[in-house]
């Protein structure tokens, strides 16, 4: 009797055994079907005093990806995105880097996108074998190292510099020029790069610093007023510092021509932020405005619909994220032999992509793009207007 | 050096603008210091809260680019951060110091650098790290200045003088001429004393902290329609400061208190004439340890005596 009863618990267990393993099965095949999702990195000040230009950029991040993924993936491979608040802080960029690292999904950066978090980052980026492509990082060493996983779509500051002092010189005819930094890599980065090329000119420069973290400018500004130039260069890397120095020189009676970079290009922090005072200001940036670029137009009117007003650098995410993702699919052809290298191999081979900046894009071997233009903007009537044209090949590139 | 010296009347009224805030703020510390012997690290971070409440409600009353009655939303602006600070400053003394009266001094040290953290990261938070723009000229038109002898001066810095000073002579009127001044100056030479001779500590040390948070406020305010913009981390240097100022002055003293803020803002603003911008903060600390090595106890100070 007990053994007739063993026996058909035993029988029992069997056929629960053999259905679980059907089942199992079944999972595994199911899971075989569907590839796992790839990954990329966003490396960006998503906190922080920059952290508008860097949350207009993950957005646009997003949107190439969203986009990628609606045809298809990366040959059948979901994208998922990893954000990486760096905060511009270096130190915190370092730690971003090592977890972006750690997760073997992922086969590549967009970002950072400031120089300093940049150079924090690259050697830890190096080590893992990661590849990056900067939209914004500026300053030219980045690229001089010898990392051969960093890229960058942006032309470098030995570009930007001479264009903005020849811009000085020869179009404004300046005499005497005040520089003020912000002692931040990119920063003060931009001012050694005007101010050899100014000096080249024979103007007369005078320069002084603050930090970032400062908020009273009279005791500089009320020393540039003693100096009485005829232009004040800002190397500074947030816009609304520069148009609270803006507003604080109003304030000193002090009335001079401003010129700065690339990331003071911001319409709402610099020129509404100063609440019109920046009206005659010169910047210059590091592409053209991609509202005149015909292929941007869908980009454009579908990101402001979304998220209002671009910034500086959404464009540059958006082709950044698509540079990437293009090369992942160049990589391999079985969506799961793709790697880290391979990526890094296939960003190095693109030739001549053209997206939204309005102009191809290619890499020299350095990882330096080619083929770039700076272009000088001045604020008329609340909004940036182009008013010159330079050429960004840096001799000896 | 004619350069230099062209820029010395400027450099004053520089020196004066910051040195009345800085005297705002150090006035809240030393009257703090006094009643309770302690150093509230808070304190700056209160006057943070003041500037974003201005910022607040300049951008509540702030449409397309306009504001309707200039001098009304200066005036609410003023109340509504006067009024946040003090409740903020009374919260603070009820639920963060006053639970720990009677222990260790270095306890309420803690607590007031875990309020001064907790209101830092709650500012970082809400505004994502990021500075806010103050719109002043919609109150204040940014280059309507006064000329005189060599420097210029805005009507901003003007108006914050002007506010500081009749400020400052207020709080004197209330310290040297009122009962509650006699109480709180009672409290601060001894309070086991004035308690004993029917003064209500408890509620003067209360009282203290709302009228020093009510300062901060107002600092606030003024801070940030001089400097255009304010952030969480604003609270940080401004208080560094201000500890300066009182412990320089001399900590626990009112007019030390007033004198220490105006002289490290002149300090600050003479420092720039000689060495780089960039080191002004360096100056002001020099300035403070060549003090105390003159006069350990600061220049309004007496020397302590030890208590029983």
């Amino acid at each position: 009797m007990l053994r007739k009863l063993k026996s058909k618990v035993n029988a029992v267990l069997f056929v629960i055994l053999v259905a679980a393993v059907v089942a199992l099965a079944g999972t595994v095949e199911l899971a075989a079907k569907e590839l796992p999702p790839i990954k990329i990195g966003a490396a960006g000040p998503y906190t922080g005093d920059v952290s508008k230009i860097g949350l207009d950029g993950l957005n646009a991040i997003k949107m190439a990806v969203e986009e990628a993924n609606a045809a298809g993936g990366i040959n059948g491979r979901m994208i998922e995105i990893v954000e990486a608040d760096d905060a511009a802080d270096p130190a915190k960029a370092i730690i971003v880097a090592e977890m972006l690292a750690m997760d073997r999904n992922v086969i590549g950066v967009v970002g950072p996108m400031n120089s300093a978090t940049v150079q924090a980052a690259l050697p830890t980026y190096q080590r893992a074998g990661l590849p990056i492509i900067s939209q914004s990082a500026t300053y030219p060493p980045l690229t001089e190292m010898g990392y051969s996983v960093m890229f960058r779509i942006c032309p470098r500051d030995d570009a930007q510099g001479p264009a903005a002092a020849k811009f000085i010189v020869e179009e404004l005819k300046a005499q005497k020029i005040y520089i003020i930094d912000d002692k931040t890599t990119y920063g003060q980065g931009l001012a050694d790069q005007v101010e050899p090329a100014l000096k080249a000119a024979g103007v007369e420069v005078l320069r002084g610093q603050i930090d970032m973290a400062d908020r009273d400018f009279s005791p500089i500004l009320t020393r540039v007023k003693a100096a009485n130039p005829d232009l004040v260069y800002l190397g500074l890397a947030n816009p609304a510092q520069a148009a609270s120095l803006i507003k604080q020189a109003a304030g000193l009676g002090l009335d001079v021509t401003f010129m700065g970079g690339d990331g003071l290009k911001e319409k709402d922090q610099l020129i509404d932020g100063s609440g019109g005072l920046a009206e005659g200001m010169y910047v210059t940036s590091i592409g053209k405005d991609i509202r005149e670029v015909p292929e941007a137009q869908s980009f454009i009117e579908k990101f402001e619909g979304r998220y209002g007003a671009m910034s500086v650098f959404s464009g540059q995410s958006y082709e950044a994220a698509n540079i990437l993702i293009d090369a992942a699919r160049r990589a391999a052809s079985d969506p799961m032999a793709i790697t880290r290298d391979k990526v890094r191999e296939a960003i190095s081979k693109t030739d001549g992509y053209r997206g939204i900046l309005g102009f191809p894009i290619s890499f020299d071997a350095k990882g330096d793009v080619v083929g770039a233009s700076i272009f000088v903007y001045q604020v008329q009537n609340g909004e940036f207007v182009p008013v010159a044209e330079y050429s960004a090949s840096v001799s000896g590139n | 050096m004619e350069e230099l010296i062209s820029q010395v009347p400027q450099q004053i009224v520089n020196g004066i603008t910051l040195g009345s805030i800085y005297a705002l703020l150090a006035l809240g510390y030393s009257m703090v210091y006094g009643v309770l012997r302690m150093l509230n690290f808070a304190h700056g971070d209160v006057f943070m809260v003041g500037a974003f409440t201005g910022w607040g409600v300049l951008m509540f009353f702030a449409e397309d680019g306009q504001v309707a009655a200039p001098i009304l939303v200066l005036a609410a602006m003023v109340l509504a951060a006067v009024g946040a600070t003090s409740i903020l400053g009374a919260a603070i003394e009820r639920f963060a110091y006053r639970p720990l009266r009677g222990g260790s001094r270095l306890v309420t040290l803690i607590s007031a650098l875990g309020v001064s953290i907790i209101l830092q990261n709650a500012a970082m938070i809400l505004t994502a790290g990021r500075a806010k723009a103050i719109p002043a000229e919609l109150l204040i038109p940014q280059d309507l200045v006064v000329r005189a002898a060599g420097a210029t001066i805005s009507a901003t810095r003007l108006a914050m003088v002007v506010v500081s000073a009749v400020t400052m002579v207020l709080l004197d009127v209330v310290v040297f001429k009122t009962k509650f001044g006699r109480a709180m100056r009672a409290t601060s030479q001894d309070s086991e004393a004035a308690e004993y001779m029917g003064v209500n500590t408890a509620q003067v040390i209360a009282l203290t902290f709302v009228l020093g948070s009510a300062l901060a406020g107002l600092a606030g305010v003024m801070i940030g329609l001089y400097y255009t913009q304010v952030d969480y981390m604003i609270g940080f240097s401004a208080g560094m400061k201000a500890f300066t100022a009182a412990v320089l002055g001399g900590i626990g003293s009112f007019r030390g208190a007033a004198a220490g803020g105006l002289l490290l803002g002149l300090a600050e603003s003479f420092g720039v004439l000689i060495a780089p911008p960039v080191y002004k903060d360096a100056i002001v600390f020099a300035v403070l340890i060549l003090t105390l090595i003159l006069r350990p106890a600061g220049l309004f100070g007496k020397p302590s005596v030890s208590r029983a």
